[in-house]
């Protein structure tokens, strides 16, 4: 733990204040990150749709990375000074296993990470390609002679598949293992040896979908969420893969499922590759062969379809489904790994939906425009919270 | 049954009663497979090939479409080789169709290879044929040159690996013949034997034999090893006798029975019962003299609708006739559709 010298930050919480120690200075750290989105802002890396560069502009932004300190520690106080009453310090290595369709979440974990400043190695999906490195080999030039830059050059990142030997080595030296694939890979990664009291956080298959209530239903909302979908489309744990029209009837959602297509390349004006497009023509003919109403949306960049909630779902990558449903269906018919509702609700601080998530398995309530939002808190777990343990200080300590 | 298949594959065509036949198997398909039916609700009739109703190729996939009709017998489900991380697709294979298809491959070589039977020798071992209820496309494609053998033989002992190739059997039935049939994957035609260190006694028994190689699969895996059409030819090629000669064919197991191989000039030519569009694709609207996505037509699909399909393969229509004597359309296969995967931020 002395191999790398921690500086101690202040932070006043619901229960008093507590000293993090940090490998990097917060703000420094932050400041830094804010100088390479000037140069992203210039110039984009060859790997990155211009989708993606601006999901990582937008994730650089100070008032997004000083979120994780301000919702897990508190108010920032500036070095230590005043009596303490708890310590937090990084847990110590951490392993993240990247899984082979991701894009940005390695370089957004990387962003991550790096407030934390514990070291880091990375598995890159071995078929997939390697946006965690791309990112890396852009962001060290820019930040060299700063800490920030200092640490990025220490992060590891390597592309090899599940078989490969580095997996164990990767779990037997990590005091936190961050898993992000299929349920198949996760088990295997939990069954490597790892330090007994090591922590591990796997986030598996996840589904998203889209609450709206017809009241809220106009341009602005639908075009929002297009451009959430047309990112990752049904590929995104975080992408809707249904619209589901609270109270609306299935005539509701028919005319629904028209505005979005209409709406669809004022969304997305650039066409898609062709492989988007051919891959369009064989998903409409697979929805209707469902019994979906399907139509491909001009420039063949999406397909529509819309249905019954008990057709058989079709998870082509870039479809969209969407049904008519009470509220009490639409959470009967929640599937069990359901991860994100994004909501546009007449009244969403209404308490019916805080007695209503109580009993479901959803895992984040956000805005339709918030869905893919990364953050701290993830699947259900703080698990940036969670890269540092706590000592408790009883009385407390004043240095 | 397909009266088409009666006529010589590249000799005049009828095009009307292609079409008419296309359009009897499209009501046909449209009364036995319901979600054919869901897919093409209100198609009713065509003026010509390009409005026939037809099925994406990617479909077949992930839908097991079955057409039923009186007396159809599914036997066995014939799956596409797959490359890493996609699925397979699977056809069921029904007698009528089965018939029909062997008809209409046995009259595509003939016409390139000549008639008369000699040994098959099948790169792929003799398990691959022992699956119950599927057979590979390799095997389908290997035993669609049964009509054209006295005998088979197969070659390798493990089917996926090309250093297992008995030279001994290969030694001996050289002793005993002077002119070979050999059928194999491209990939694994060029690393079993191409590419291979043919063993001296072998080699020397090569020398001035008749062999014609009948290969397919596509060059991917050969263009990631930088081995293109003349090196391959040359190597396999090499010290054999007058005669010999290297057939390069596409086909694909959603359109079984039809096989394009590439002509002495390097076209494809259709046979008088398919037919060949290129679309946009991005309009889908018909091409001619303009690269797009190649859908195929035959008339030959009975249990599954596979008689129309949109492929993911590029090609080109070419106009005018061909040098090598063949009438009917023709086309430049270019490759597939450029493929990324759609990146997500999940683990779909």
């Amino acid at each position: 733990m002395r191999d790398v010298p921690l500086g101690l930050y202040a932070y006043r919480g619901p229960s008093g204040v507590s000293a993090v120690a940090l490998a990097l200075d917060p703000e420094q750290t932050v400041g830094a990150w804010s100088g390479l989105r000037g140069h992203m802002i210039r110039e984009r890396a060859d790997a990155f749709t211009r989708d993606e560069w601006a999901f990582l502009i937008a994730f650089l932004d100070p008032v997004n990375l000083r979120w994780p300190f301000l919702s897990t520690f508190g108010d920032p106080l500036g070095p230590v000074a005043g009596r303490v009453t708890a310590l937090l310090r990084p847990r110590g290595a951490i392993a993240l296993w990247l899984p082979n369709n991701v894009s940005l979440l390695g370089p957004l974990l990387v962003v991550l990470v790096s407030l934390v400043g514990s070291p880091l190695r990375i598995k890159a999906g071995s078929r997939s390609d390697d946006l965690t490195t791309a990112f890396l080999e852009y962001a060290r030039p820019r930040l060299a002679g700063v800490p920030l830059g200092d640490y990025l050059a220490s992060v590891a990142c390597a592309a090899f598949d599940r078989g490969d030997p580095r997996n164990r080595r990767l779990a037997e030296d990590a005091q936190v293992r961050l898993v992000f694939g299929g349920d198949a890979a996760a088990r295997s990664i939990d069954e490597l040896p790892h330090p007994l009291e090591s922590s591990g956080f796997a986030f598996t298959d996840r589904r998203s979908e889209a609450w709206l209530e017809p009241s809220r239903v106009d341009d602005d909302l639908l075009l929002s969420l297009l451009r959430v979908f047309g990112i990752y489309g049904q590929t995104g744990c975080t992408s809707p893969r249904r619209v589901v029209l609270l109270g609306g009837t299935p005539a509701d959602a028919s005319q629904l499922c028209n505005r979005l297509t209409a709406l669809w390349p004022r969304a997305h004006p650039r066409p898609p590759p062709v492989h988007i497009a051919s891959g369009n023509q064989m998903a409409r003919q697979w929805a209707a062969a469902l019994g979906w109403e399907a139509v491909v949306a001009g420039g063949q960049g999406a397909v529509f379809a819309v249905g019954d909630l008990d057709l058989e779902p079709c998870p082509a990558p870039m479809l969209l489904m969407v049904v008519a449903a009470t509220l009490a269906q639409a959470e009967a018919a929640l599937p069990a790994n359901i991860q994100t509702i994004g909501h546009a609700l007449t009244d969403a601080a209404h308490p019916r939906w805080l007695e209503l998530l109580a009993h479901t398995r959803v895992r984040r309530f956000v805005p339709v425009a918030r869905m893919h939002h990364f953050g701290p808190v993830w699947d259900g777990w703080a698990f940036w919270r969670q890269l540092f343990d706590e000592v408790v200080l009883d009385p407390g300590v004043t240095p | 049954m397909s009266a088409l298949l009666e006529c010589a594959p590249y000799g005049p065509r009828d095009e009307s009663a292609l079409l008419s036949e296309l359009s009897q198997l499209s009501h046909h398909h449209l009364e036995g497979c319901p979600e054919y039916r869901r897919v093409w609700p209100g198609w009713v009739g065509a003026r010509r090939l390009a409005e026939l109703p037809w099925l994406h190729v990617g479909l077949f996939k992930y839908l097991n479409l079955k057409t039923t009709f009186p007396g159809v017998q599914f036997e066995r489900t014939l799956n596409s080789s797959s490359t890493t991380g996609n699925r397979p697709s699977q056809i069921a294979l029904d007698q009528t169709s089965s018939a029909l298809q062997a008809r209409s491959t046995g009259a595509i070589l003939r016409d390139f290879i000549g008639g008369g039977q000699r040994p098959l020798l099948v790169l792929d071992s003799a398990a691959s044929l022992r699956m119950r209820g599927a057979v590979s496309a390799r095997i389908a494609a290997a035993l669609s040159l049964k009509p054209m053998a006295s005998e088979i033989h197969f070659l390798l002992t493990d089917s996926t690996d090309p250093a297992t190739l008995r030279w001994d059997l290969l030694g001996d039935l050289l002793d005993r013949h002077d002119d070979l049939l050999v059928y194999g994957f491209t990939w694994m035609l060029w690393l079993a034997w191409g590419a291979a260190s043919i063993p001296e006694a072998v080699s020397a028994r090569l020398n001035g034999k008749r062999i014609t190689f009948v290969h397919s699969g596509g060059w991917k895996r050969l263009d990631a090893l930088r081995v293109d059409r003349a090196a391959f030819d040359g190597a396999l090629l090499r010290g054999l006798g007058p005669g010999s000669a290297v057939i390069d064919y596409y086909g694909l197991v959603e359109q079984v029975g039809v096989i394009y191989p590439l002509c002495a000039h390097g076209f494809r030519h259709v046979p008088v019962w398919a037919g060949v569009l290129v679309r946009d694709p991005f309009n889908l609207r018909p091409l001619l003299e303009a690269p797009g996505q190649l859908q195929l037509l035959n008339t030959l699909a009975r249990g599954v609708p596979c008689h129309s399909v949109l492929t993911e393969d590029l090609g080109i229509i070419r106009a005018g006739d061909c040098p090598c004597g063949r009438s009917g359309p023709r086309f430049e296969l270019l490759g597939r559709v450029p493929k990324a995967e759609l990146r997500g931020c999940a683990n779909a």
